[in-house]
C-alpha cells in the first residue's frame, strides 16, 4: 500500500517537474526557431530593410539597407535559416550587401514570419516600466510589473503579466542574464531548420490572415 | 473770475491728493516687492519653486500655460514636432547579447535599426567613453555617415568638446577611402543638468556649458538648444540669442505637464492620464503627483523595436510605431540599474536623464524657441524687477481705493474680518468666567492640537469663521452688519479687480517677457492678506511723516 502510495507520488512529482521544464523551456523565440518558419515578407512600409552580418559568436555588424525585393526578386517566402533571441532572423542570402559578408540577418520587427501568423492576435504590449527608484541598499531585486485589467480588455491573449515574466532571449531562462547574480547571458544557439511547406505563403497571405490589432485599452 | 480761482484750487487739490494716493501706493508695493524677494539664508526659495510646481501640477495640460503637441485644446501638433524617447535597457541588451555598459557595436546595430524610422533627428545620450575596438568605432562612424548621408543629423553627449576626438584616434575611413572622423557624423552637445540649490530638483535647463570666466556663447551648446537650433533658418543666431545670457549658471525654465504621454499607457502598469485637482490643496493632501512611472514623454522601449515580441502591438505593418517615430527627434537614453542616471523632476520625481533633454526640447518647440527664464538670468535685471513693482503698484493702488471706500462707510476703518467692538465686548466677559491661566492654557492646548494634527485646521478654521460670523449676527446692531456686508461686497470686489490685473500681469509676464509662474501665488497671496499687513505699519507711517513735512512747510510759511 505504501509503495503504491510512494509510486503515486513520485509520478505525480515527475509529471509537475516535466510540466514546470517544458514551461521553462519554452522560451521568447521558440516560435522563430519552428522548422518551417519563412519570412513573408516586409512590414517597413516600402523603407529599406536594414541587414546584419555575423553570428552569435562574434556579435552582429550593420551591413547596409536593401529593398524586400533585393533579397527577394520574386516577392517569394525567405526561409528562416536560424534566430537570434527572437530579434533576429538569419535570411538565405549572403550577397545582398555585397560579397564577404558571410549570412545575413534581418530583425524580426521588420518582417512578418509564418510563426507569428499561427500564434493568437495579441493586443496587449509587453509590461514595461521605467527604473525610477531611488534605494538605500542593494537595487538588484526585480519588481512584479503587473499590468492593469482594463488594459487587457479584449485581449484574447492570458494576461500580459506572464509576457513581462518571459526571459528577454532566445535561450532557456536558466542562461539569461539575472539582476540578482549579473551573470553575462551565454549566446543562444541559432537553429538551422530548413524551410518546408507545400505552397509558399506571401506577405499578401500575411497581411490578409493578420487579424487587426488595437490599443491595449 | 472767482468760481474760477475755486475750480483751480478744487484740481491742485485733487492732484495733490491724487499724488499722495499714488505715492503711497508705491511704497506699499515697494515694501511688498521687498517682501516677495526678501530671500534671506535663501528659505524663500522652496516656497516659490513649490508654488510653480504648483501650477505646472494644476495647470500643466492646458495649452494657455504649456502649449506642447497634445495639450489640452491644443492641436495636435504635426509628427515633426514630436519628441519620443527611445529607451534602452538591459531587455533590450539581452535581445543582441549585449551588457552594460552599451558597447559601440549594439549602437550601430541600434541606430541601424532606427533608421528605418526616418526620424528628424537622433540624439544618443550615452558618453562613449570606454575604450573600443578600431572596427567597432569604424562601424558605428559608418553607420553615423550613411545616416548623415539620408539627411538625420546625429547628436551624441560629450562632457567637453575634445572627447570626440577619442574617436578620431581610431583613424576611420569610408567606403571611399577617406577619412571618416567623428565630428563629421556627430554633432557633440552638452548633457550637463542643473539643480536648485534648495532642493535638488532640476527645473532649470542650462543654455551651454561653458568655463567659469569665458564669454557667453563660447561655451557647448546644450543638448535640445542644439538640437532646435538647428531646426531653424538661421540656427547660429538662433544660438547667439539662446546663449546669450551671462551668468554661467543661466538656464531656461522647464514646464512639466502632470500627464503621462497617452503612448505610454499601451506598456505602464500604471495610469497616465492622472490629474491633480487644486482642492486637494485646500484639504491640505498632497498637492503635487506622487512618483510616476508613466512619464510625460512618448516613450519606446530599445527591446520592443528589436522584437516584436516584446511589443506585438505596435501594428502588423508597423503602423503605429511608424505614426509614432516617423519624423520625430529620438532621443535615446538608457534606463539602466546602478548607472545613476536619474533626474529628480518636480512633477514625475525620479525619471531617467534622457527625459530632461526630452522635456527641455518640447519646451522649447511648444514656446517656439522663446522658453521662460526666471528673472535673476535676464538683462537688464532692474527692468524685470521693475515690472513686478509696476504690477505691485497697481495692486496696491486698488487696495488704498478699497480702504478708502470702507472708511468712508466706516470711519473707523475696520478690516472687514476685523471683530466688531460689540462682538468683542460679547465674547470677553464669557472667556472672562475662567480664571486667566485656565483660558490661555486651553488656547495654547488647542493651537497645540491644530499644529500637530494638520487635519483639523482646515475644520477649526472653519468653525472659528462660522462661530463668529453667529456672534456677529447676535450681537451686533444691523447698522454695523450692514456697514459690514458693504465692507465685504468692496472687498470682494477689489479682489475681484486685482485678479483681473494680476490675470493681465501673468499674461504678459508669461507671455511677452517670458517669466516663469514662480511668483504669481505670491501676487495673489499679498493680495489676498500681504497688504493688509504692510499697510498698518508703512503707509501710516508715511502718512505721519506726510503730515510732518506738510506742517513743516506751513510753519516756514507763517515765519
Amino acid at each position: 500500500m505504501i509503495k503504491r502510495w510512494l509510486l503515486l507520488i513520485c509520478g505525480a512529482l515527475a509529471a509537475v517537474v516535466t510540466a514546470a521544464q517544458t514551461l521553462s523551456t519554452s522560451p521568447t523565440g521558440a516560435a522563430c526557431q519552428r522548422p518551417d518558419n519563412r519570412v513573408l515578407g516586409p512590414r517597413t512600409s516600402d523603407r529599406p530593410l536594414p541587414l546584419l552580418s555575423g553570428d552569435a559568436a562574434r556579435g552582429f555588424h550593420p551591413a547596409c539597407t536593401v529593398a524586400w525585393r533585393t533579397i527577394s526578386p520574386g516577392n517569394e517566402a525567405l526561409p528562416v535559416k536560424a534566430c537570434f533571441r527572437g530579434s533576429l532572423l538569419q535570411i538565405p542570402n549572403d550577397s545582398a550587401c555585397g560579397s564577404g559578408t558571410g549570412p545575413l540577418w534581418v530583425s524580426s520587427r521588420w518582417v512578418m514570419t509564418s510563426a507569428e501568423l499561427d500564434k493568437p492576435a495579441v493586443r496587449a504590449a509587453t509590461c514595461q516600466q521605467l527604473d525610477t527608484g531611488a534605494w538605500a541598499g542593494t537595487r538588484a531585486f526585480d519588481f512584479d510589473c503587473v499590468p492593469q485589467k482594463r488594459e487587457l480588455k479584449g485581449s484574447s491573449q492570458p494576461p500580459a503579466e506572464s509576457s513581462a515574466h518571459a526571459p528577454a532571449n532566445g535561450a532557456s531562462p536558466s542562461l539569461e542574464p539575472t539582476r540578482a547574480t549579473g551573470k553575462p547571458a551565454r549566446p543562444a544557439h541559432a537553429n538551422d531548420g530548413a524551410a518546408r511547406g507545400a505552397r509558399e505563403p506571401t506577405p499578401a497571405d500575411a497581411a490578409a490572415a493578420v487579424p487587426p490589432q488595437g490599443q491595449p485599452h | 473770475m472767482g468760481g474760477a480761482a475755486q475750480r483751480g484750487a478744487r484740481l491742485r487739490a485733487t492732484c495733490s491728493r491724487v499724488a499722495r494716493v499714488a505715492l503711497h501706493s508705491l511704497l506699499l508695493a515697494a515694501v511688498a516687492l521687498f517682501f516677495l524677494n526678501f530671500n534671506l539664508l535663501g528659505t524663500a526659495s522652496p516656497s516659490r519653486r513649490f508654488s510653480q510646481d504648483l501650477v505646472y501640477a494644476w495647470f500643466g495640460d492646458e495649452a494657455w500655460l504649456y502649449p506642447r503637441a497634445g495639450a489640452t485644446g491644443h492641436e495636435h501638433e504635426p509628427a515633426a514636432h514630436r519628441v519620443v524617447v527611445v529607451m534602452l535597457d538591459e531587455r533590450a541588451l539581452a535581445l543582441r547579447d549585449a551588457r552594460w555598459p552599451v558597447p559601440l557595436q549594439f549602437h550601430a546595430q541600434f541606430l541601424a535599426e532606427l533608421e528605418v524610422l526616418r526620424p528628424r533627428a537622433i540624439m544618443l545620450d550615452f558618453l562613449l567613453i570606454d575604450p573600443a575596438p578600431q572596427p567597432d568605432i569604424c562601424e558605428l562612424l559608418a553607420v553615423g555617415a550613411r545616416l548623415r548621408k539620408d539627411g538625420i543629423p546625429l547628436y551624441l553627449a560629450v562632457t567637453n568638446g575634445a572627447e570626440l576626438a577619442s574617436l578620431d584616434a581610431a583613424g576611420c575611413r569610408d567606403i571611399a577611402g577617406r577619412p571618416l572622423r567623428a565630428a563629421q557624423v556627430f554633432t557633440p552637445v552638452s548633457v550637463q543638468r542643473q539643480v536648485d540649490a534648495s532642493d535638488f530638483v532640476s527645473r532649470r535647463y542650462p543654455f551651454e556649458q561653458r568655463a567659469e570666466g569665458s564669454a557667453p556663447g563660447s561655451g557647448l551648446a546644450s543638448a535640445a538648444v542644439r538640437i532646435y537650433c538647428e531646426l531653424t533658418p538661421q540656427p547660429a543666431d538662433c544660438l547667439e540669442r539662446l546663449t546669450a545670457a551671462t551668468p554661467i549658471d543661466a538656464g531656461f525654465e522647464l514646464a512639466w505637464t502632470p500627464a503621462g504621454d497617452a503612448f505610454n499607457q499601451r506598456w505602464s502598469h500604471v495610469r497616465c492620464n492622472e490629474s491633480i485637482s487644486p482642492v486637494r490643496a485646500i484639504l491640505n493632501q498632497p498637492a503635487l503627483p506622487r512618483e510616476s512611472a508613466c512619464p510625460p514623454v512618448a516613450t519606446l522601449f530599445g527591446a520592443a523595436l528589436l522584437s516584436p515580441e516584446q511589443d506585438p502591438a505596435l501594428g502588423a505593418g508597423n503602423e503605429d510605431l511608424f505614426a509614432l517615430a516617423d519624423g520625430a527627434f529620438l532621443m535615446v537614453g538608457g534606463n539602466f540599474r546602478g548607472s545613476g542616471d536619474l533626474v529628480t523632476t518636480p512633477l514625475h520625481t525620479l525619471l531617467p536623464g534622457v527625459y530632461y533633454h526630452a522635456v527641455a526640447l518640447e519646451n522649447l518647440l511648444a514656446f517656439k524657441g522663446e522658453p521662460k527664464v526666471r528673472k535673476e538670468y535676464r538683462r537688464p535685471r532692474l527692468a524685470f524687477y521693475g515690472y513686478d513693482l509696476l504690477v505691485l503698484w497697481i495692486l496696491a493702488a486698488i487696495f488704498q481705493w478699497r480702504q478708502r471706500l470702507v472708511q468712508r462707510v466706516h470711519p473707523l476703518d475696520r478690516s472687514p474680518f476685523q471683530l466688531s467692538e460689540e462682538a468683542r465686548s460679547w465674547i470677553a466677559p464669557l472667556i472672562a468666567r475662567c480664571p486667566t491661566p485656565v483660558w490661555i492654557l486651553a488656547v495654547a492646548a488647542l493651537l497645540l492640537l491644530l499644529s500637530a494634527f494638520g487635519a483639523l485646521q482646515l475644520i477649526a478654521v472653519a468653525v472659528i469663521v462660522l462661530g463668529m460670523i453667529a456672534v456677529e449676527l447676535r450681537v451686533a446692531p444691523r447698522t454695523e452688519i450692514r456697514k459690514r456686508l458693504i465692507g465685504l461686497v468692496l472687498y470682494f470686489g477689489a479682489m475681484t479687480l486685482s485678479l483681473g490685473v494680476i490675470a493681465l500681469a501673468i499674461w504678459i509676464g508669461y507671455r511677452w517677457l517670458r517669466l516663469p509662474p514662480g511668483d504669481w501665488l505670491g501676487y495673489f497671496s499679498f493680495v489676498a492678506f500681504g497688504f493688509f499687513v504692510a499697510h498698518t505699519a508703512i503707509v501710516e507711517f508715511g502718512r505721519r511723516i506726510d503730515e510732518l513735512n506738510v506742517a513743516r512747510k506751513a510753519g516756514r510759511g507763517t515765519e
